[in-house]
Parts: C-alpha cells; sequence; structure tokens
C-alpha cells in the first residue's frame, strides 16, 4: 500500500512542527495516543482574541499520524477556537486520501485539536 | 476443562441450529461438513476463533490443543483438494483457510489473544477505554527530544556519550517495566481464566469481570507505547 503524495509532501515537508512553551499565555497543549499503534502526538494552539494565530505539533507514529497532525496545524491558523472545533476527523481522511487502515491516525489528530482547545479553555477559565 | 466449555459449547449449537446446508438445503448438524451431502461449509463470520476452533474463552489456552485443531481444519479447507470441485466449494475453501490462517495466527500469540479477547468483549463491557495515561504520554515525548538531541548531536563529543549514557539508563528502566507488566499481565489472565471458569453469573462477578478487562486493556496499551519507545532507543543507541 503506498501514501498518497499529500501524505508523502507533508511527511517530508511537515508544516509547523516544534513546540510553544505550555506556560505560555493563551497556549493550549493537547497530548493524545493511540493505543493501537503506540503513536503519540502533541498538537499546540496559540490564541489571540480568540483567533488561533499559531499552531504547533509534534508527532512520533507513522507518517500518515505526521501528516495529520502537521495538515492539522494549517488548517488550524486563523480559525477562531469555535471554529476550529468544527474540524473533523473525515476532513482529514479526504483531503489526505488516507485508507482504511490508518483512519485512527485522522482520529488521532481530531483528538489532539479537542484535547488542544479544552486545555485552552481551562486555562482561560481558571484565570 | 469441561465446565467452562459450557457457554460457548452453546452458542455454537444455536449458530449451527440455525444454518442450512447451502448445498442440499438440510439443517446442518455436522461441524464444518454437511452431514448429508458432505460439501464443504463457510465458517460463520460472526463465529468467534476460541469458538472456530473448539476452545473456551480462555486466556491460558492448550497450544498443543489448538496446533493439531489447525492441522485439521487446514487439511479440510486445503485449496488443493478443492481444485477439481465446483466453483462454490472453492470459493469456500479459500475463504475457510483465509480466516483459519488468521485465526490461528491470533490465538498462537498469547498478547494477541489478549487483544482479541478484548475485542469480543468490548460490547459486553460499556467504557472499556479508560483514560490516556498523561503521564507517561510526557516521558514519551520528553525521551523523544532527548532521542532527536542525541542523532542530531556530534557522536565523538562529550554531550554525545553523556545523552547516550542518560538513554541507556532510560532503556534499561522502561525494559524493566516491560517486564513488570509482562508479569501484571500474566496475573490478570489467570484471575479472567479462574472468573470463566466459575461461570458465576452474579453482580460481583460482572464487576470483576469489568475490572479485570479494563486493567488488561490499560496495560496493553501502555505496552504498546512503552514497546514504540523502546524499539526507538535500541535502534538508536544501538
Amino acid at each position: 500500500m503506498a501514501y498518497s503524495e499529500k501524505v508523502v509532501d507533508h511527511f517530508n515537508n511537515p508544516r509547523n512542527m516544534g513546540s510553544f512553551k505550555k506556560e505560555e499565555d493563551g497556549v493550549g497543549t493537547g497530548i493524545v495516543g493511540a493505543p493501537e499503534c503506540g503513536d503519540v502526538m502533541k498538537l499546540q494552539i496559540k490564541v489571540q482574541n480568540d483567533t488561533i494565530v499559531d499552531a504547533k505539533f509534534k508527532t512520533f507514529g507513522c507518517g500518515s499520524a505526521i501528516a495529520s497532525s502537521s495538515l492539522a496545524t494549517e488548517w488550524l491558523k486563523g480559525k477562531t477556537v469555535e471554529e476550529a472545533g468544527k474540524i473533523k476527523n473525515t476532513d482529514i481522511v479526504q483531503e489526505l486520501n488516507l485508507p482504511p487502515v490508518k483512519i485512527h491516525c485522522s482520529v488521532l489528530a481530531e483528538d489532539a485539536i479537542k484535547a488542544a482547545l479544552a486545555d485552552y479553555q481551562k486555562k482561560t477559565d481558571s484565570k | 476443562m469441561n465446565g467452562h466449555t459450557h457457554n460457548t459449547d452453546d452458542r455454537r449449537e444455536l449458530q449451527m441450529a440455525r444454518s442450512m446446508c447451502w448445498h442440499c438445503q438440510s439443517e446442518m448438524a455436522g461441524e464444518y461438513f454437511c452431514d448429508r451431502c458432505v460439501k464443504v461449509q463457510p465458517v460463520s463470520k460472526d463465529l468467534d476463533y476460541f469458538t472456530c476452533f473448539g476452545l473456551p474463552r480462555r486466556l491460558a489456552i492448550d497450544t498443543k490443543v489448538l496446533e493439531a485443531k489447525f492441522y485439521e481444519l487446514s487439511r479440510a479447507f486445503h485449496p488443493d483438494f478443492y481444485q477439481n470441485k465446483s466453483n462454490e466449494e472453492r470459493s469456500i475453501s479459500l475463504g475457510n483457510s483465509a480466516m483459519l490462517n488468521t485465526a490461528y495466527r491470533t490465538l498462537r500469540d498469547p498478547i494477541q489473544r489478549a487483544e482479541y479477547l478484548l475485542d469480543l468483549e468490548a460490547g459486553a463491557v460499556k467504557d472499556i477505554r479508560t483514560s490516556p495515561p498523561a503521564d507517561l504520554f510526557e516521558e514519551i515525548l520528553e525521551l523523544q527530544e532527548t532521542l532527536d538531541e542525541f542523532r542530531e548531536s556530534d557522536r565523538s563529543s562529550e554531550h554525545a556519550s553523556t545523552l547516550r549514557a542518560k538513554l541507556h539508563t532510560d532503556r534499561t528502566n522502561l525494559e524493566e517495566r516491560q517486564r513488570d507488566m509482562e508479569a501484571r499481565l500474566q496475573q490478570l489472565f489467570v484471575r479472567w481464566d479462574a472468573l470463566q471458569d466459575r461461570g458465576e453469573a452474579t453482580e460481583q462477578a460482572r464487576t470483576e469481570r469489568t475490572l479485570i478487562l479494563k486493567d488488561m486493556r490499560d496495560i496493553l496499551s501502555n505496552r504498546t507505547y512503552v514497546k514504540n519507545i523502546v524499539n526507538d532507543l535500541v535502534a538508536t543507541i544501538a
């Protein structure tokens, strides 16, 4: 089974790889894992005035998981917090042309977005 | 191994009673072959791998029995013996052989066997997925960063040898934890089997059942994360 062109592109040129300081203002961090394959994904957002101005990820796993999180950070930038919550794993599957056995990678990316948003919300609420 | 096979046998009887021979339409009494016209029958998709091999849903299984049954069925379904048969029989022989191989591979390995059992039982046990191990994730991310640092370092430098020494220690610790997890899994397997053998339908038995499955799920997934990072460690510092 071959990876789609888009997956290979994201894998070779991952967008927004890296991380922010967790404690930084407006930063939300989501760390999730897929128990089926042992992949671990960290996704962070930086929010200003309810808009995601930057996003970063670090993923340790297969090419599809890396591509899914790379794509997710691209999509997140410029979105409002509310819009970001609407990103679905199926959108990622479609964009990257993921085969059925790799769908859990897109689920992982959606979970990571949700976790990062929840973390951001928690930080804002506690202020 | 008599008492605990009861449930599985009941299920199988039910399954068989409902099915009809695809060829002569008589009610199926035989296992995989029609008693009347002797035609091979497709293995039902609802049949779980344990039942397929006539084994109870236990985690300690007699691998000799498993192997013997595998060889017996392999011969019975082998496509070579169906070359001169009808299209239907040839396709049933292929399908059954493929299914049999997957079933054998799954049950032969203790970990895969446990994963499979969890899949089977997941429907019966609500909320079998527990919260993700946040501490372990943090630890893995940190380790991966040290690994990256080491990969990019000048291997002859002092910094690299400090990193290498640290990674070595991490590896030893993680392997120790792997062994610990395997031991805990073994204990859970024994508890699961004991529970199956008692075959009680009390509230207490149901609670224990859920607890065992949850613990197994937890350890099995943590085991996968740890296994991955250990593999990365071994590949990098070897």
